[in-house]
Order: structure tokens, then sequence, then C-alpha cells
């Protein structure tokens, strides 16, 4: 280690910002900054005009593929489910679903979405086929939030049809007035009203008509009869990563 | 979309990294990815490489937000730092990377866009791109060489075939020119 003097130091303060030094130059100039505030005061103006570099580059599209990746390996590396897909988007032949009435709790959409549903479920995704007819589905799993920690869904996204079918469990009984609702939001943040319901018994069987390859999330909020807008955070939310074709 | 919104209005999305939303995560590409990209390519100059590093930085920034503290600078700057500090250890450890290519001057990036002009929120950018030309030659060069192409002052020394203290003063100087340049027209450095 050698101890610099203010001089030898100042002489070395731009390369130290730029991370041009040798390890052993580094070494000493870190020395004497814990020593010297006035070097210590040049040395972050320095480095955070060198943070500003990384704004003077030609910007460039990444492929289109590279968020899908980004969350799947924090997916991978995470072991926590909430908020994004438990599985992350299985990709599977299907049948073609029939159009469903939109948040239609009833038996026989509850039905076809338990099936179709149960079909792409958890190690039994591959290879089904019901018809002749077949188009290529997403499915995903997500989690309640903090909001509804008992609440799971399960959405199956037509791509070739632009449908989807929700089937939501574990909700709680609402308060006079309240309603969940539904919601697609967009990539810009925008969020897309998709319907009300009161899942009295907890749970919703839904259908959406909608390219999700154009939205970047799913979520039910609490509402005080239907809005135009969210006014409140999400009881479940999830990722759509992978609706594109 | 990336970059151009003010760091400060972040905020959101450091609350939703560091409760381990991974829709934090997803904000966070949203706004920043393209530019954490084309960061990574400038200096690999390599596609794949580019994104394996956007891709490092990203679950790096995942797996520690809850240590970032936001006295010490905004979200933006924390990602591009992980992105330039892990392009940086790429060409430094593949010298087959480094071409001529990635020391290119910045008078090629300042004579493409003016798109810039009609954005209003990448006004930082162009006035750091402005910064960059009214730099006198040998000192933008050097900045380049040593921020872009991982060089060290010796290597930029080699390169110029200047001496060393040369290499030194001129970077010193270059970024002392933009800190006086851009905190005369409002940029926040």
């Amino acid at each position: 280690m050698t101890t610099l003097s203010c001089a030898q130091a100042e002489d070395l303060l731009g390369a130290n910002a730029l991370d041009a030094l040798t390890p052993q130059e580094a070494r000493d100039v870190q020395e004497h900054l814990r020593g010297c505030v006035e070097h210590r005061q040049v040395a972050q103006e320095l480095a955070q005009t060198v943070s500003l570099l990384a704004l003077a580059v030609d910007e460039r599209e990444p492929a289109p593929d590279l968020r899908d990746r980004i969350l799947a390996s924090i997916q991978s590396a995470s072991s926590e489910p909430v908020h994004k897909p438990v599985l992350g988007p299985v990709v599977v032949p299907i049948r073609r679903a029939p159009r469903l009435p939109r948040w239609a709790p009833r038996p026989a959409v509850a039905a076809l979405a338990a099936g179709v549903l149960l079909a792409l479920g958890i190690g039994t995704y591959a290879g089904y086929r019901l018809g002749q007819e077949s188009s290529r589905a997403v499915a995903y799993q997500f989690a309640g939030s903090s909001l509804a920690p008992g609440a799971r869904a399960n959405l199956v996204y037509l791509r070739d049809k632009h449908q989807a079918v929700v089937a939501v469990s574990g909700l709680q009984p609402l308060a006079s007035g309240q309603v969940y609702e539904m919601w697609l939001v967009k990539k810009s943040g925008q969020a897309v009203d998709q319907g009300v319901t009161a899942a009295s018994d907890g749970r919703i069987t839904a259908q959406m008509t909608a390219d999700l390859s154009q939205f970047k999330q799913f979520a039910i909020t609490i509402e005080s009869g239907e809005r135009p807008a969210p006014t409140t955070p999400p009881v479940l939310a999830g990722s759509l990563t992978g609706a594109g074709a | 979309m990336s970059g151009g919104d003010a760091p400060d209005q972040d905020g959101e999305m450091v609350a939703q990294l560091q409760r381990g939303e991974a829709v934090g995560v997803e904000a966070l590409y949203d706004k920043y990815g393209r530019l954490a990209y084309s960061l990574a390519y400038r200096i690999l100059m390599e596609r794949t490489a580019a994104e394996d590093v956007v891709q490092e930085a990203f679950l790096a920034m995942w797996r520690n937000a809850r240590t970032f503290n936001a006295a010490r600078g905004n979200l933006r700057n924390w990602l591009l730092s992980i992105v330039h500090n892990r392009a940086i250890d790429r060409v430094r450890g593949s010298t087959r990377i480094r071409k001529e290519s990635q020391i290119e001057t910045m008078e090629r990036l300042i004579e493409v866009p003016d798109a810039w002009e009609t954005v209003s929120a990448h006004l930082e950018r162009k006035q750091i791109l402005e910064g960059f030309a009214l730099l006198p030659d040998a000192q933008r060069r050097t900045l380049e060489l040593s921020y872009f192409g991982g060089y060290t002052h010796m290597e930029i020394a080699g390169e110029m075939g200047v001496p060393l203290g040369t290499v030194k003063g001129r970077m010193r100087m270059g970024l002392e020119k933009m800190r006086t340049f851009l905190q005369a027209r409002g940029v926040t450095v």
C-alpha cells in the first residue's frame, strides 16, 4: 500500500472515476479518500458525471423475448409464487373453445373452465387434445396478494381465438355494495375493466375476449361498484408473460 | 419508454422490488430495459452477449433490491451501473470481444438522431451528447475508450501513443468539462 499525497491522488481521480486504474492504484486512491474530505467530494462528483455517460448511447431494440427470459429467470430464482405464474406459460394443443358469456358463474361454464383448467393443470398439460380442431393455449396460475392470501386463479388463454377463461377460488365474502372487478393491464399501465361480480361463494368463473399479448397483467380488485379504473390495490394479480405467439 | 422519465418517479418500482414482487421487475424492464440493452450492446457490440448481461443485471437487482438506498442514487443509475460493470468485466475478460468498432467515436451518435429533439423526455441525453461533442477530440476519445471500451489508462496511453500523465489529465479534464456543461443546463449531475 502506497500512501498518496493530495497531489498524487489529484492526478488519479479522473481515472479512478472511470475505473481505469490498476488494482493497486485503485486501492491507494480509496485509502486516500478515506482521510481526505475534499477529494472524497471531488471523487463523488466525478463518479456522478461518469454515471451519466451511460445515457449517451444509440438506442437499440433488444430481442422481443428478452423480457420473458428475464421474468423466467426471476421466477426460477424465486420461491415466492405471488404475482407471477407458478409454472410459467404452458403451451399445449387444445380443442377450440365455445364462446362463453362474460362473467358467467353458471355450472356449464364452470364445468368447461374447470375441465380445461384441470387438463392444463400441474403435471397433466402434455398432449391434451379433445377434438380435431386445435389451437395454441397458454395457462397461468396466480396467487392472491397479501389482501387475499387464500385466493387462487387459473387462467387459460386461447391465442388464436383471443379468448381467455379464468377460474378464481378462495375469495372472501364482500361487504354490502362491494364487487370484485377484473382488469387487464396494458403495457402502458392502463387498466381495462373486464367486468364485475359479487362472487358470493368465493368463486368466479369468467370469460374475456381480448388479445392478451397487448396486456402485461391480469388483476382483480375490490371496488364499491364498477369503476373505470382501479381504486384499490389488487387482491390478486399476475403477469401475462408469454401470451404472445 | 427507456429512461426518459424522471428517476424520482421510480419509487413504486423500488417498493415492489423490495417486496419481492415480480411485477416490479416487469415495470423496471418496461421502463429501462431498452436503455439497459443499448448500453450493454454499445460496450459489447454483440447481441447475445448484451442480452445475457441485461438478464444478469435484472436478476441481480431482483436479488439485491433490499440493499437499494434511494438516498445514494436513483434506480436507473443503479441498473445501468450494474449493466456497465458486467459488460466491462466481459470485455476485460475477453480481448476477443474488443473490436475496433467498439472504439468508434461519439460523432456517429451525435449525427444520427435528431429524434431527441422531438422527445422532451430525452432532453437529458441530448445534453450529454452535446457535452460530448464539445469536448476536444482527444478527451472525448479517451473517455470513450475508458467507459465504453473498458480500457485502463495504461492501455489508452498505448492505444493513443501518448504519455500516461496525458491520459490521466484528459480523463479528469474531460469529465470536469462534461460536468460543468451539464450543470449549466440543469442536468442533475
